[in-house]
């Protein structure tokens, strides 16, 4: 399953934190994470590169959680791995067990950046900051409860778009739904 | 929203200032917001729960969307809070708008409680196989039931979903169909024997995406159809051991060959990461299904490619298949080919592929390459990354010690390692590099030689000072003819280091200097006083443990001739499991799903762990090793401490230790360093004693191991007496025989307190050789918490060894804990799985209830859940004043006079157990005096699961069952014990993952 989705700036200040399967860990524990994926990012951008197709051409996109941590390291992402894309100086994790298909985690990763990108028209650092319901709701409709939840970012963006119609109209008590066809 | 520049303090401030003062619905909304941010950001809020809950009750859209947003994000599923949230949840659940629905299914999808599980869940599958609900709902149901069944099975009943689940499949909606893929891998890793209907529809899907016929637009990615749906498929399919119907067969494999064949690297990233994704899925599947031989090479060669082309991803993903390869086809052969390719991968830029690389070179070492292996990996280690550097070495100490083709590479290898990452090598790695030493008698000098080279060098690290320092201590005199050895100048030499080391170390050096002194014949006086004169010098030491070695060397050195025996060579160290092996078997921790790869991989018995002692042995000697037990006699005053001398197959000699075979890293350090400067060698005399003592009667044990002919190993040995009728009788009662056979008789004295539990295993053996290889282990139930101490490897002749077992009950249920025992008599290996009386009525305690205390009880509760009736059947007859006596044995406190009807009997009970505490139990039985065979039972307690297991176990134990002979006993049987061929491999016993795959 997937653990938890991290976005984080070029900074590695956090910008959105999910995680499934227990909640945030706190301290010493968490800015080893966050460090450990900066540094991971930081390799993974290579050499001020600005976009997901510009990154170092010979490093992966992977990171053993473990690593991160040193292996005598007793933590509660114990045998996931991370997977890092950076896309216009944001930066996302996935952090996933070994029940997941590690391409199909960077795959599902392009769905979310490329539906926050059609929501946002060209999606950067502020939108997250300032929308951030909006990004939780669009992450909703892609994971669920650390499964993979809709693939099609089309879908997703569908249904976001009828939620902020009805955040709009908050008026009536109990909100009609006209456009809402799941598909 | 919240200006990044506001300081995280000043939030908290405003924000609980805001929570006290009234606020309005818009306000509340915002300041959740504001919480979840602080939260993000890494601070921990533990106010403002309650403001978060309540907004799900919030009439309005947006306002209800930020509670239950915000809810699934700060709580976790044990959290109170979420109970007030329970019946708001429900009533969106089961309501019309489809908007909430899908709000809460998020919800309890993310957070997947226990209270959840049981109130939603038949909810939530009424939703996921409604025709009525839009696919937007029904794929959250789905992933929401999945979560529930996740964290909750016993709860979510998930029976006869076989066919519902099949339904499913026929999905034409790609989203839908993806949810209940994922939950049915689910399903399917838990019990796939009942999901057989829904391979054949899996394998239809992949058939129609593999074709991309009927995939809608949005749902290709770059050109490939729904990748995700593909790699889910395909994973579901590990799970089913095997596909019979040759045609589904034959068309699976069309399919994988086509992907197989058709994948090639693109220009495109995206195209690339989501072609390969299925590719890999695939290779994963033939893995597992054990294609051809040809196809099997096809996909190794595959690999081959993979680990040497351009795209990263795909470089790292060839390595770490190639690692789980490893673990499960005999493909070594091929992989090893690649071998230059993986060393070359040590060196690639990016530092997950050169971790992915170590792994692999790790796994597929063996006796054959581990010498070309284990030198690149001390070349590499001066030009790794510090990050690595630490397992780097661990790994190759590791290696080293297990495959070493002989023992002064060995020792070679570790003090290179020393020497090139002092730094990174952990204590363990010396302290085993001396037992070996001290262990080999051949060993002795070349070590010490060595150990003196190194000293030679200008800067060495301190490790090195202490191991060359031990060495040279104890067995430097062997080198005392050569030139620059002797005793004065390895003093020198060694004396030189002292003021660069720490006071961890000094201690270690005034023994040396004690053994130089002891070994100083003839008598150097120069050099005896400069010795004396650092003794001196310490005598007055801070460090306590310095003060003390210099003390008692000094007074020792004093003692002349007695010197000589007290500080006469360390005794050998008793055998034991590596603590580095063990650290890196207990690292290989699993996840919470276990991988279909993995669950198999454990199946075979992989190589990759080889044991310590089956070392190849090659020109030398092999170790001197053997079990080593301590046997803790029930009674003292006849077995008194029965230390013996075991007689091994391969003659060498043993030594008994007072302590269990693995002993955690800490002891090491006590045995290295604690009987150097206080026992001396005083532990060897009673050991050869005993030696003769027992000689005799190994002799004879030998003999008759080497003439056993082979064909016994076959045999199979019977257990004496019925074994479900001993632990029938076990049930009622707190001690007796567990289990007998000719060779081994297991008794069981168990204590009850509360929900806790004391059980002590007697493992006795009745013969006149000693049991080997004794493995015991328990599997316990989800609801009880069972730690088993150490078992001895080795049950000395007539001895019998105790064995503490500690349960502990978590919550009500009837299954039972199994004991899987194994030992070994000659060429006999028997393995019996026992259960385990360790059932709900020992969790009960009678209690007396007075009418007073009884009828309001009664009646408080009413109705199901906590109270149910059943009318049992097939009951078998017997007076009633029997019956009450089975339930008092059942520790059912029978209460006269409670009911009016004298052919009625009411009981009543304690039961205890972590979730539910103390909890009191009622029982009324109504017989009827025409009918024997049947009554009718109610039962009531305050928790649902209490009453439901109560009255399935008191339900067991008055319908007879009639135990013909060989009558399947209910689950988990015990398995009739049988004799494997000696030659099997012992399991990684301490694996949980072996435990798994030796039940399925």
């Amino acid at each position: 399953m997937i653990r938890g989705v991290i976005i984080m700036n070029d900074q590695g200040k956090p910008r959105l934190i999910r995680f499934y399967e227990f909640q945030l860990i706190f301290g010493c524990c968490w800015s080893i994470l966050i460090r450990g994926l900066r540094l991971a990012c930081g390799e993974a951008a290579g050499a001020g590169s600005k976009h997901l197709q510009n990154r170092a051409e010979n490093v992966s996109n992977f990171v053993k959680v473990d690593s991160l941590f040193g292996p005598s390291y007793d933590h509660q992402l114990a045998g996931c791995a991370a997977c890092v894309q950076n896309f216009c100086n944001i930066y996302f994790v996935f952090i996933f067990d070994n029940s997941e298909n590690e391409l199909a985690m960077l795959d599902l990763m392009q769905v979310f950046v490329e539906t926050l990108d059609k929501c946002f028209s060209n999606v950067c650092e502020l939108d997250i900051v300032f929308n951030f319901n909006k990004v939780h709701t669009i992450l909703d409709e892609i994971i669920l409860g650390g499964q993979v939840l809709e693939t099609s970012s089309s879908d997703v963006v569908m249904a976001v778009e009828d939620i902020s119609k009805l955040e709009k109209n908050s008026n009536s008590i109990i909100p009609s739904i006209p456009g809402w066809q799941g598909r | 929203m919240i200006s990044i520049c506001y300081s995280p303090l000043y939030l908290f401030e405003l924000l609980l200032s805001e929570f006290v003062s009234g606020l309005t619905p818009y306000e509340k909304k915002k300041y959740v917001w504001k919480m979840l941010y602080i939260y993000m950001l890494g601070y921990d809020v533990d106010f403002g729960h309650m403001e978060a809950v309540s907004l799900i009750s919030a009439p309005k859209y947006p306002e209800k969307q930020v509670g239950y947003i915000v809810t699934s994000c700060l709580l976790n599923e044990n959290h109170d809070f979420l109970r007030l949230a329970i019946n708001t949840v429900r009533n969106d659940i089961i309501g019309r708008n489809e908007t909430f629905q899908c709000l809460a299914l998020t919800l309890v999808g993310n957070i997947g409680g226990r209270e959840f599980a049981e109130s939603l869940a038949p909810d939530v599958q009424k939703l996921l196989i409604s025709s009525s609900c839009r696919p937007l709902v029904r794929k959250k149901a789905a992933l929401c039931l999945l979560r529930l069944y996740r964290k909750n099975p016993d709860v979510v009943n998930v029976d006869g979903w076989s066919d519902r689940m099949a339904q499913l499949l026929d999905e034409r909606d790609l989203g839908v169909l993806t949810s209940s893929m994922s939950l049915l891998v689910a399903l399917v890793s838990n019990n796939h024997e009942a999901y057989w209907s829904c391979l054949p529809k899996c394998v239809k899907i992949l058939e129609r995406l593999a074709r991309n016929q009927d995939v809608p637009q949005e749902y290709t990615y770059y050109g490939i159809p729904s990748p995700w749906l593909q790699v889910k498929t395909m994973r579901a399919l590990q799970y089913f051991p095997t596909v019979e119907d040759p045609n589904t067969r034959r068309s699976l494999f069309e399919v994988l060959q086509r992907i197989l064949m058709g994948t090639d690297v693109v220009k495109n990233v995206n195209k690339n990461n989501a072609s390969h994704a299925v590719l890999f899925e695939a290779l994963a599947l033939v893995m597992h299904l054990d294609a051809e031989k040809e196809m099997m090479s096809q996909c190794v060669a595959l690999l081959g490619k993979f680990i040497a082309v351009r795209e990263p991803n795909i470089r790292y993903l060839g390595l770490e298949n190639m690692t789980r390869m490893l673990m499960v086809t005999d493909v070594q052969d091929i992989i090893k080919r690649h071998q230059a390719q993986i060393i070359t991968s040590l060196k690639d830029p990016d530092i997950s592929i050169r971790r992915r690389a170590l792994d692999l070179l790790y796994g597929m070492c063996d006796v054959s390459n581990a010498k070309d292996i284990v030198e690149e990996l001390l070349q590499y280690l001066s030009s790794a990354d510090f990050a690595m550097r630490e397992e780097l070495s661990l790994k190759a100490a590791i290696l080293a010690e297990k495959f070493a083709p002989d023992l002064s590479w060995y020792v070679d290898v570790i003090l290179q390692l020393i020497d090139k990452a002092g730094d990174f090598v952990s204590d363990d790695i010396w302290f085993r590099v001396v037992q070996f030493v001290t262990n080999n008698e051949d060993l002795q000098s070349y070590a010490a030689l060595k150990a003196r080279e190194y000293l030679d060098k200008p800067a060495i690290h301190e490790t090195m000072v202490k191991v060359s320092a031990y060495i040279l201590g104890e067995y430097s005199h062997l080198l005392a003819r050569r030139p620059g050895c002797s005793p004065k100048e390895i003093f020198h030499i060694i004396h030189e280091k002292l003021p660069t080391v720490s006071t961890s170390t000094i201690p270690i050096l005034l023994s040396t200097y004690a053994k130089i002194l002891m070994h100083n014949q003839p008598p150097d006086q120069e050099l005896q006083k400069q010795i004396l004169a650092i003794f001196n010098k310490y005598e007055s030491c801070i460090d306590a443990e310095i003060q003390q070695r210099a003390v008692e060397y000094h007074a020792l050195s004093m003692k002349g001739a007695a010197l000589m025996d007290i500080l006469a060579e360390m005794p050998k160290f008793p055998e034991r499991q590596s603590s580095l092996i063990k650290k890196a078997e207990e690292s290989e921790a699993d996840t919470a799903e276990q991988s279909a790869i993995k669950l198999r991989a454990q199946q075979h018995t992989s190589n990759a762990l080889v044991l310590t002692d089956q070392r190849p042995a090659n020109g030398t000697p092999p170790v001197s090793q053997l079990g080593l037990v301590k046997v803790p006699s029930m009674t003292n005053t006849d077995q008194s401490t029965a230390e013996q001398e075991l007689p091994h197959l391969n003659g060498a000699l043993t030594v008994v230790d007072p302590q269990p075979p693995s002993t955690p890293s800490p002891d090491l350090l006590g045995d290295l360093l604690g009987p150097l400067a206080i026992e001396g060698p005083s532990g060897t005399a009673p050991q050869s004693d005993l030696g003769v003592a027992s000689g005799l009667d190994g002799g004879v044990v030998a003999g008759a191991l080497a003439i056993a002919p082979v064909e016994e190993q076959t045999n199979t040995v019977q257990p004496i007496g019925d074994i479900a009728e001993r632990f029938h009788a076990l049930c009622m009662k707190d001690s007796g025989v567990l289990y007998e056979d000719p060779y081994i008789q297991i008794g069981i004295k168990a204590e009850w307190r509360a929900h806790h539990g004391r059980v002590v295993l007697f493992l006795g053996n009745k013969n006149t050789a000693p049991l080997f290889s004794v493995q015991a282990l328990i599997l316990p139930p989800s609801h009880l918490k069972m730690e088993l101490s150490l078992v001895p490897e080795t049950i000395p002749p007539r001895a019998q060894v105790q064995c503490p077992l500690e349960v502990v009950n978590l919550k009500p249920s009837r299954d039972v804990a199994v004991l899987d025992f194994l030992y070994k008599f000659g060429t006999h290996v028997v393995n019996v799985r026992l259960r385990l009386p360790a059932v709900l009525n020992k969790f009960l305690q009678p209690i007396t209830v007075s009418p007073d205390e009884f009828f309001p009880q009664w009646r408080s509760l009413s109705g199901p859940p906590l109270k149910l009736q059943e009318v049992v059947r097939g009951v078998r007859p017997m007076p009633l004043a029997e019956m009450a006596n089975l339930f008092n044995s059942l520790h059912l406190m029978v209460c006269p006079g409670l009911d009016p009807n004298a052919n009625n009997l009411v009981a009543s009970t304690t039961f205890y157990s972590e979730s539910t505490r103390a909890m009191l139990c009622l029982i009324r039985i109504e017989t009827d005096p025409a009918d024997r065979t049947q009554l009718r039972m109610t039962v009531a307690s305050g928790d649902p699961t209490l009453t439901f297991e109560l009255k399935e176990f008191i339900k067991e134990q008055l319908v007879f069952i009639p135990v013909p002979p060989r009558a399947p006993a209910p689950a988990p049987t015990p398995v009739p014990p049988q004799a494997l061929p000696p030659t099997s491999p012992p399991t990684a016993i301490s694996d949980p993952g072996a435990l798994l795959a030796g039940l399925l």
